[in-house]
């Protein structure tokens, strides 16, 4: 024995805000163990809310107070860099409008435990039984998140996959509505995420097999020095793009998507579509980029014929939707193909934080008008819960123009039409993949987003040219949660698509530096 | 070289048993399978000189997970198999051409790969002074916060599991005298006729014959008769025949009414 | 004197004139959003927020006096609009603060009649966000500092018109007025687009500031290819020939809007687009300056013209806006000093013509909304307020000396008989024939016998509209004397526009001066014949074909009709039958493919786990397959 092992240094403070929502998340569990049933939700909302705002104002405070730390934190594990700062902002101010909606009554299964239609069911739903563990679960994925894009080394970037995506598990299957649907995606999200998961690892083990080493900065070093192992690598490289291109949704693993977003209560899927598509972001590129930065010769071709693929198949599948949701679904495939396009656009340094920063741009508006067209989706309903079927939206325009305006304006901005926030993301983008060398997949994306246009534009003339069905859907008045989301996430899409330069400018600031090893 | 020795033995033991997991048809063999796999690993562990690892593999794979496994398996009922007719045309074909066309690839990546001397733990162990100290010193310095991180997982699978399992009470619990009042408004007080009651067969699936001659068809299991008339194993007697098919129908119903209609996609 | 330099300027109420816009456009989506939750209250929002925009104006304004004269051109910065391309800013001098007081103060006074005039309409909440969108859109459209700005502003207005326009949409004569509105304007906003394009292509900006210094190097045809192109775009939207069809058509909007929109401020957009394009693609002698002064003559006459004819008194003073209008247009074409006169007449007509239409507007509510003027008469006793304001701006439009009129008016006959008689005598002529038509307006409907409808019981308006009938008349009487005497106008102006070396100097007695005043009385003397003496027939009599002529508005939907509809359907015709055969067949046949491949593909979703964990398998092993390729290339 050679004496007591040193102490690990854990940066605290910088770690701060990701701690704040994982404690939240314990101190909901507590409330759940020793909190009377009639007071739990009265004390998860404001526990889970002002953590979230909390968490992000710390943000705030560390960016401004503090400056952008230099070096990786808790013993190299996490990197709370610019783009991890941003990105943390992006999926706190995603996860606190999405738990709003999280929020509302009526989403959420009576007993899980209960078989669906059964006599204990209608009973729970008779007593008023709600699980309010959705709030420490969605605590616990949002902390998994925000862990996921911030994580320096392969190990923990798996462990904070895991604390993602099994909290997600779970909720996917807790809809109060055709709950078999709903049981039925969490198990398909489940079966599929770990099978996803099983090549992370093994890429994970090929890449340590390798380098010897699971850190990515390591990982990067060993890409000069180590000589004769490059096969190993290529395998390696290509599992942990597997279960990276899953997480995205990248075709040919996008299969998931719509079956989950379908049958996921839509707050879930609200958060699904944006925070998690956010947080895997920042896991690919901390991968592909700080990793494999120097491989990016080898894998450019590879990520090329991947981006073509999901932006086709996201925008010719959705084409044939009927089902709102699922076409939501086919478009979010699409978005992670364009967003692919920015992973690609990489050079040199200039280059690299030009492609960052519209990265950045565009998953913050992108998340933010996801989550206002789900919260319209969760209000549009018919005696059996949500209408999600096309043909029931026929005519929505003339029985309440402003949802079915306000939802035609994110459509409008999904397809990235001009003054609207999605355009200035495609823009911010496309601009720095033509400079990058990528104007095949620009042009790729550009008709790709012609082919989803045309699909928004036909839910927009159904709500608005179509006679309204006699038993069609009512539009539920809206919770004040609910018709906050609507509103913020309008008002994001139409500031950030008249006046985006200080974001823009602020995601500048966040990708100048780059990722720190 | 015995360390070679152990691992070309186990090799084959731990492969066979993982090919037999798969293939196999009965779960309890599945299950004992993967505890062939399991313990070899943790042999294999021992004989590289990760003497915690391999402990750890026995103790909480092979001991804990694999009995909770199969304990499940005795409660959800040994004989329950589940359906393996392939209904997605192409689906066997296709994921065999997959399968072998990774596992080529994968052979000839690591094939192709000059690996050199493997450096073992050894060194590692001797510079903190043994195996666990050196995993200790990983653990609770370089990965101190994976490790710690790890607890949500688990906090989040404790959560799960009461969220899917963990029925509330929705109404007050029978008691003794609710459940002797609702056994006599029920019309049958006494217990069910047992199967193969005066018949002349004593098998379980065969209804039993009442004092009075007649076919009590309370006597089968739904579950069974339902096999039973799925599988076409169905009594000359017609009679017999008509009070299992008769409780196979009620099965049915039953069945039908927990599904619900199913979802259009 | 040329144009002093722009200054980049931050603080003060300039800092924030983009309040201006802002507080209506607030006060527009709170409507709009608002539902009817805003009904009660709604209006009187709208009001406030008007009057707000009027009060920073009034603010930056006086900011702006207080500066000397080499210093009154400040721009400022607000965002990045397009990267590399347009950065938006607001660009505050002499000329587009004068327009900003005149929206926000016409603006302003119109608003608070329209709590009387609209009191009893349902969709009066409605009725007050589109103007407040208006204000905005217009405040927009004069204070931007680049063209793309202007051009938005420009849309916007254009909008809020059209939305104003067909406010009584269940008329189908207001629909279809709408409609004609928006459709004509297309052309000419087409051309303002183009114009705009080429600026970018030509000097690779649109800011004012740098195309303008750089204007000069440009070559003349590129030059005067632009300046044609703005001024199609100032011909629709103000109403020129050949695009002036649509201003008659428009008064089925609710008077207030006529008032506003299309008599005060919006149709002055082109005056405004010529004017502060004029020294750099309208220079004095260039082609492009001599078309407009044509276009304005030509305007002028018609416009006269087609006001003799009209027994609907909103579409007689619609006329009379056109010829107004068309007069400042002339002014526009002259240079610096046409610019001063025909900004002065543009502001001076703001006032009296908006109390010409609420005059008439107060006359419609007392009639029970009866607009033709042969239903009128013997009103001035019935509506002493009505008729004292409604002939004082009568005698301002006319040229009655000392009026507002008379001095911008003269101002820019003048001016005009300095360039070139043939025009000057025209613009007379024009004077001339405007005396006669708005006597006979005022004698039809203040004087004579009554021809009421039976149900008519005129009364007096309330208060809320006769006090800004009172300002207004206020302002006609003594806005003009006090703009062009002492060269208020023209040294206030001058850093903007540039201004002449010597100050101008107005002549009380001149040839053209007196000819116009012996003209106007002819004109008037004959109304009084015609129209004040003799009884008036209640059926308008068929008359010569000169009248029919004016009648049909010159004939104007003829012309468009014959020349451009008719054409036009037939080549639309012959387009949508090529269309279906070629075009289409391309377009579905793609359209019918990508649904196709979309049918086939979604047939692999096929709703099994494990056929999906087949496809991430399969993905995997040629992802895996592929990096191996291309490593070891």
């Amino acid at each position: 024995m050679n004496g007591a092992i040193e102490a690990p240094t854990i940066e605290y403070g910088q770690l701060m805000p990701m701690l704040l929502v994982f404690g939240a998340a314990v101190v909901g569990v507590l409330i759940e163990a020793l909190a009377p049933r009639y007071l739990r939700k009265a004390i998860h909302v404001p526990v889970t809310l002002l953590s979230l705002a909390g968490a992000f104002a710390l943000i705030i405070l560390q960016a401004v107070r503090d400056g952008v730390p230099e070096q990786a934190s808790a013993m190299g594990a996490i990197a709370v860099d610019g783009p991890a700062l941003f990105i943390w902002g992006v999926i706190l101010v995603l996860a606190f409008i999405s738990m709003l909606l999280i929020n509302d009554d009526d989403q959420f299964v009576a007993q899980a435990a209960a078989v669906p239609g059964s006599p204990e069911e209608e009973d729970a739903v008779a007593q008023g039984g709600a699980h309010t563990e959705v709030y420490p679960l969605a605590l616990f994925a949002i902390g998994g998140m925000l862990l996921f894009s911030s994580a320096n080394d392969l190990l923990i970037m798996f462990v904070a996959l895991e604390v993602m995506s099994l909290p997600l598990y779970l909720l996917c299957g807790l809809a109060r509505r055709r709950r078999l649907l709903s049981q039925e995606a969490s198990v398909k999200y489940f079966l599929l995420g770990a099978f996803s998961s099983g090549f992370f690892l093994y890429g994970m083990a090929l890449v340590y097999g390798f380098a010897g080493t699971v850190d990515l900065g390591g990982i990067s070093s060993a890409l000069a020095s180590v000589g004769g192992q490059d096969s190993l690598l290529y395998i390696g490289v290509a599992l942990l793009g597997v279960g990276l291109f899953f997480k995205i949704g990248a075709a040919p693993f996008q299969a998931w998507k719509p079956d989950v977003y379908q049958g996921a209560p839509t707050p879930i899927t609200a958060l699904m579509a944006s925070g998690t598509l956010v947080a895997a972001f920042g896991a690919v590129l901390r991968v592909f980029w700080v990793a494999l930065g120097n491989l990016d010769w080898d894998w450019r071709p590879v990520m090329w014929a991947v981006a073509i693929l999901t932006m086709v198949v996201g925008a010719i599948l959705a084409i044939t939707q009927t089902d709102i949701k699922r076409m939501l679904a086919y478009s979010s495939i699409a978005h992670a193909g364009f967003l692919l396009i920015g992973v690609i656009a990489t050079g040199d340094a200039e280059q690299n934080s030009g492609s960052l920063s519209g990265i950045l741009f565009y998953l913050l508006t992108y998340g933010i008008t996801t989550v206002g067209a789900f919260a319209v989706v969760t209000m549009v309903r018919d005696a059996g819960g949500e209408a999600g079927h096309l043909s029931r939206w026929a005519g929505l325009g003339k029985r309440s123009p402003l949802l079915a305006g306000i939802f035609a304006f994110f459509l409008l901005a999904f397809a990235g039409i001009p003054l609207t926030s999605g355009f200035f993301g495609k823009y911010a983008v496309f601009a720095p993949a033509v400079s990058g060398g990528a104007l095949g997949l620009v042009v790729v994306g550009v008709i790709s987003s012609a082919v989803a246009a045309f699909f928004y534009v036909r839910v927009i003339v159904l709500m608005f040219f179509s006679e309204p069905a006699a038993d069609g859907p009512t539009v539920a008045l809206p919770s004040v949660g609910t018709a906050a989301v609507v509103t913020i996430a309008a008002a994001a899409t139409v500031v950030l698509g008249v006046f985006p330069q200080p974001v823009l400018d602020l995601a500048d600031q966040a990708a100048s530096a780059l990722f720190i090893r | 070289m015995g360390e070679t020795i152990t691992f070309w033995v186990l090799a084959v033991v731990s492969v066979s048993a993982a090919l037999g997991l798969v293939f196999s048809r009965k779960a309890v063999y599945c299950a004992l399978m993967l505890g062939v796999v399991m313990l070899s690993l943790a042999v294999l562990y021992a004989v590289q000189d990760a003497p915690f690892l391999a402990a750890v593999q026995i103790i909480v794979y092979t001991g804990a997970v694999m009995m909770l496994f199969l304990f499940v398996l005795m409660m959800v009922g040994v004989d329950s198999s589940d359906s393996l007719v392939e209904t997605i045309r192409g689906q066997r074909f296709w994921a065999m051409i997959a399968g072998i066309g990774f596992a080529v690839l994968l052979a000839l990546a690591v094939g192709q790969a000059a690996i050199g001397d493997p450096a073992g733990v050894t060194g590692a162990n001797q510079r903190a002074g043994g195996n666990v100290p050196a995993l200790a010193e990983l653990i609770f310095t370089r990965h101190v916060f994976a490790f710690e991180v790890a607890s949500a997982l688990l906090i989040t699978a404790a959560l799960g599991a009461m969220v899917l399992a963990h029925r509330e009470r929705t109404r007050p619990r029978p008691t003794q005298k609710d459940l002797a009042k609702a056994r006599f408004v029920s019309g049958y007080p006494g217990p069910l006729p047992g199967p193969g009651t005066y018949a002349r067969n004593n098998a379980i699936d065969m209804p039993a014959r009442l004092p009075d001659g007649s076919v009590s068809e309370l006597s089968v299991n739904r579950v069974i008769a339902r096999h039973d008339v799925e599988d076409g194993r169905l009594p000359d007697d017609p009679e017999l025949a008509e009070a299992i098919r008769q409780a196979a129908a009620e099965e049915e119903e039953h069945n039908a009414s927990i599904a619900g209609p199913k979802e259009d996609r | 004197m040329e144009p002093v330099e722009i200054i980049q300027h931050s603080g003060g109420v300039i800092g924030v004139a983009w309040l201006m816009i802002a507080l209506p456009l607030l006060g527009a989506a709170i409507l709009l959003l608002g539902g009817r939750r805003t009904d009660r209250w709604g209006h009187l929002l709208g009001v406030v927020m008007s009057l707000a925009s009027f009060a920073v104006a009034v603010l930056a304004f006086v900011e702006l006096l207080g500066m000397s004269g080499d210093q009154r051109r400040r721009e400022i910065e607000l965002f990045q609009f397009i990267p590399g391309m347009v950065d938006m800013g607001l660009l505050i001098d002499p000329l587009s603060i004068a327009f900003a007081l005149l929206i926000t103060g016409v603006g302003s006074l119109i608003h608070i009649y329209s709590i009387g005039y609209m009191s009893h309409d349902p969709g009066r909440r409605r009725f007050f966000s589109y103007l407040n969108l208006f204000v905005a859109a217009m405040l927009l459209l004069v204070l931007a500092d680049n063209y793309v700005g202007l051009y938005i502003g420009w849309e916007g207005v254009g909008l809020a018109s059209y939305l104003l326009i067909g406010f009584w949409q269940h008329k189908p004569s207001a629909a279809t007025a709408a409609q004609k509105a928006f459709i004509v304007n297309r052309v000419g906003d087409f051309g303002l687009a183009i114009g705009v394009f080429l600026i970018w292509t030509t000097f690779g900006s649109v800011a004012y500031g740098p195309v303008f210094q750089v204007a000069g190097q440009a070559e003349q045809g590129v030059l005067t290819a632009i300046g044609l192109l703005l001024l199609l775009g100032a011909c629709g939207k103000s109403a020129q020939l050949p695009l002036q069809s649509w201003l008659l058509d428009a008064m089925e909007g609710p008077t207030p809007v006529s008032a506003l929109i299309h008599a005060a401020t919006m149709v002055t957009a082109g005056v405004y687009l010529v004017v502060r394009s004029g020294a750099a693609f309208f220079p004095v002698g260039s082609t492009a300056a001599l078309v407009v002064t044509v276009v304005g003559v030509a305007t002028l006459l018609a416009g006269a013209i087609i006001g003799t004819a009209k027994d609907d008194i909103k579409k007689g003073l619609a006329g009379s806006t056109m010829s107004q209008i068309g007069y400042m247009m002339l002014g526009a074409g002259l240079g610096p000093v046409g610019y001063v006169f025909a900004i002065g007449h543009l502001i001076t007509h703001g006032f009296f013509k908006a109390n010409l239409f609420l005059g008439a507007g107060s006359i419609m509510h007392a009639m029970n909304d009866e607009v033709d003027m042969r239903k009128y008469g013997g009103l001035r006793k019935l509506l002493p307020v009505t008729f004292v304001t409604f002939f004082i701006g009568y005698l301002a439009i006319i040229g009655f000396p000392l009026l507002s009129g008379y001095f911008t008016k003269d101002g820019i006959i003048e001016t005009a008989m300095h360039h070139s008689p043939v025009l000057g005598w025209l613009a007379v002529l024009g004077a001339g024939i405007t005396g006669f038509y708005m006597s006979r307006m005022v004698f039809m409907t203040f004087f004579g016998q009554k021809r009421w409808a039976e149900d008519a019981h005129p009364h007096e308006s309330p208060a809320v509209m006769t006090v800004p009938l009172i300002i207004l008349s206020i302002g006609s009487i003594f806005l003009g004397g006090y703009l062009v005497l002492g060269n208020t106008l023209a040294n206030w102006l001058a850093p903007a526009v540039g201004g002449p070396e010597e100050p101008i100097e107005f002549h009380f007695v001149t040839t053209p001066g007196i000819a116009t005043l012996v003209l106007v009385a002819i004109g008037a003397a004959f109304a009084w014949m015609k129209y004040g003496r003799a009884e008036v027939p209640v059926v308008a009599p068929r008359g010569s074909f000169v009248t029919t002529f004016a009648r049909r508005d010159l004939y104007g939907d003829a012309i468009n009709e014959s020349l451009l509809m008719r054409p036009g359907q037939w080549l639309t015709r012959l387009a949508v039958f090529f269309d279906n055969r070629g075009v289409d067949g391309v377009v579905n046949g793609i359209a019918a493919g990508i649904g196709g491949t979309s049918g086939r593909l979604r047939r692999i979703q096929t709703g099994f786990a494990r056929s999906y964990a087949l496809s991430i398998l399969f993905g995997a092993a040629v992802v895996a397959g592929a990096l191996l390729l291309v490593g070891n290339i």
